[in-house]
């Protein structure tokens, strides 16, 4: 069970890589240091929302925590290292039949201790939810990150996310989305870490007609390693899973993706598919695709698929012809090849924060 | 005005001898064509000019207004002056045709400076009209799901924004139903100006029926072997190849034996099978 560590007093001070996108355009947010909100901006459309320190949570021994049979069930060391020291976390909890169409935008900062961050996101049954979350650090950190989110029946996840951890940092990311019955769970994160990295997205199709979609684009450059595992359990039958992978490596980095879709026996006309796209930029850059279909029932729909290569020549070739330096050419590529993640930041700055970081990894 | 000046060309592809020995000159305000049977060199010329990685020039010289041309990279050639039309142009997903338009012609100026969204927007809406594409093109990734007839629409529609000095259509009326051929062919002789060279290759008379040719080329075994006016195209399409091929003494005239792709097998992963590994 969760044991709060308190960590230390921090400042208010938001640091300019964050306060940047703290502009007008940008409504609904918390930012959070070392375990502390700093910064709220929480419109009327999450009135009905509640959003909850951690902290608070765990002292009032809330029924949201307590009673939870999913959030204690996972084998993983790291998750495990994350219930005995959690230090940082929020709680959104979205009531039955609440439907918000804003995004609720959450900065994750850590300046000082090392990060153990645990965030639970629960959606009661047809309730809607959009959020966001930017995970930031600049220095030398551990980091454990961890959410969960609970998708109860009918109700419709959408998570996008962006992390860019340090050089210096090492890290464990998990994620975690337990489905029921109808309900839908969208998961696209955008990992420009320059961090040593070891992240988990895990979706459970715990219920009939449940359904997800998992993207990750990760970009590896200089001397980092990182690898992306991505899981889909079938543990219901007629649940439909789909797994995406795009990834850019660089340099001497080293890139992994595992991608797992899982049905179980009696688990019926279930789908799970899978999508791996690469490009190998650097003469000494790594990037293995491992996909992984493991199944223990006849009546169900499969695919896998990987493309790894360099990045192609005739699309460079045409470019080019038409005027576009190399560099050029091999920008515009790569910014269309992670397409599929740049639609879901909702800010000019998110944008550009976005396409600047591809680039300077990619250069 | 400018000058293409293609002398005693030479061309490989890994090891094989394709282009034998080509002499061109194309000016601005001139239309040359280029004909002849499948696999004679005619695309090869068309690519070897722009510069694709895949060829290497082992003789000869092409130059536009005396600058070599061999020289410049594949984008330097495309600022001087060059278009190619290409016959089976790249798809590039995420990547919207108007994106890569404005990054086109501003790479054309100087650096920082960007054309004026405004005008840009009149005149891609403008050239889309014109083409009879539909509305959403800017919207969508360049050349992606389009069929044969709107790549080749694509490819005029970008001639007509970054306005050359010399322009090589390879094969642009392949994949052209009737009316999307007189389109083209109209766009393109509305181009038509003493600041133009155009180069057609064709396998048909059918575009020169829209595009009036002022001189007419036929290619074999990788090189010109007949040179005219536009009554070689009537001649060739009444009688064929066959008298040229005859009176030149030429039994094959192809330099490209088509290869069969190896087959992968199913069964194991293909794309591991693929890749060699």
């Amino acid at each position: 069970m969760f044991k709060y560590k308190n960590s230390v007093e921090v400042n208010k001070d938001i640091p300019s890589d964050i306060s940047k996108f703290l502009t007008e355009d940008l409504t609904n947010y918390l930012v959070i240091k070392d375990g502390h909100i700093i910064a709220k901006q929480i419109d009327k459309s999450f009135e009905k929302v509640e959003i909850n320190d951690i902290k608070e949570v765990i002292k009032n021994n809330n029924s949201i925590i307590t009673n939870n049979q999913f959030l204690n069930s996972l084998e993983d060391e790291a998750y495990q290292y994350n219930l005995e020291e959690v230090n940082s976390g929020i709680i959104v909890y979205v009531p039955k039949n609440v439907a918000v169409t804003d995004t609720l935008h959450i900065f994750y900062i850590q300046e000082k201790t090392d990060l153990v961050n645990n965030t639970l996101i629960v959606l009661g049954e047809n309730s809607e939810l959009k959020y966001f979350e930017y995970l930031y650090n600049d220095g030398e950190a551990s980091i454990n990150f961890v959410s969960n989110s609970i998708v109860k029946e009918n109700a419709k996840l959408t998570y996008s996310g962006l992390s860019k951890f340090s050089e210096k940092s090492v890290v464990s990311v998990i994620r975690n989305s337990y489905i029921s019955r109808y309900g839908r769970s969208l998961y696209s994160i955008a990992e420009i870490n320059d961090s040593m990295t070891d992240s988990k997205t895990n979706i459970f199709l715990q219920e009939q007609y449940a359904s997800a979609t998992t993207k990750t684009i990760a970009i590896t450059s200089k001397e980092q390693s990182a690898k992306f595992t991505q899981l889909v359990e079938h543990n219901a039958p007629d649940t439909e899973g789909i797994i995406e992978n795009y990834g850019v490596s660089n340099n001497n980095s080293a890139l992994v993706f595992e991608g797992i879709g899982k049905i179980n026996k009696n688990m019926k006309r279930s789908i799970a598919r899978q999508q791996n796209r690469g490009i190998v930029l650097g003469v000494n850059s790594r990037l293995d695709a491992n996909p992984l279909l493991l199944i223990d029932e006849y009546d169900v729909e499969a695919s896998h698929g990987a493309a790894i290569g360099k990045i192609d020549e005739e699309q460079l070739y045409y470019l080019m012809s038409r005027g576009l330096t190399h560099k050029n050419a091999q920008r515009l590529i790569i910014s269309g090849f992670l397409s599929p993640v740049t639609s879901l930041m909702t800010t000019k700055e998110l944008i550009e924060d976005f396409i600047g970081s591809v680039e300077n990894k990619t250069l | 005005m400018s000058v293409l000046t293609i002398k005693d060309l030479h061309a490989e592809v890994d090891g094989k001898e394709i282009l034998k020995g080509v002499n061109l000159e194309i000016k601005g305000g001139e239309t040359h064509a280029i004909m002849g049977p499948n696999g004679t060199g005619k695309s090869t010329l068309a690519s070897v000019v722009m510069g694709h990685p895949k060829f290497t020039v082992t003789k000869g010289s092409v130059t536009l207004d005396g600058k070599n041309v061999l020289d410049m990279e594949v984008d330097e050639r495309a600022r001087a002056g060059l278009f190619l039309g290409m016959q089976s142009p790249a798809e590039v997903p995420g990547v919207t045709n108007s994106d890569f338009i404005k990054t086109a012609m501003n790479a054309r100026l100087e650096e920082g400076k960007n054309v004026s969204l405004f005008k840009f927007i009149l005149e891609y809406d403008k050239a889309v009209s014109e083409l009879k594409m539909n509305e959403d093109l800017p919207h969508r990734y360049l050349n992606e799901g389009f069929s044969g007839g709107e790549k080749k629409r694509n490819e005029i529609l970008q001639m007509k924004m970054l306005k050359p000095t010399i322009a090589i259509l390879d094969e642009i009326d392949s994949g052209l139903d009737v009316d999307a051929l007189k389109i083209v062919g109209e766009n393109v002789t509305k181009m038509k100006s003493k600041d133009l060279g155009l180069l057609l290759i064709t396998h048909y008379k059918r575009l020169l029926e829209y595009i009036e040719a002022d001189f007419v080329h036929v290619m074999m075994v990788g090189k010109i072997v007949k040179s005219g006016g536009v009554e070689l195209i009537k001649k060739i399409d009444t009688e064929g190849y066959d008298w040229i091929k005859k009176e030149l003494g030429i039994e094959d005239v192809r330099v490209i034996v088509e290869e069969e792709e190896e087959k992968v097998l199913l069964g194991v992963c293909a794309t591991k099978e693929a890749l060699g590994l």
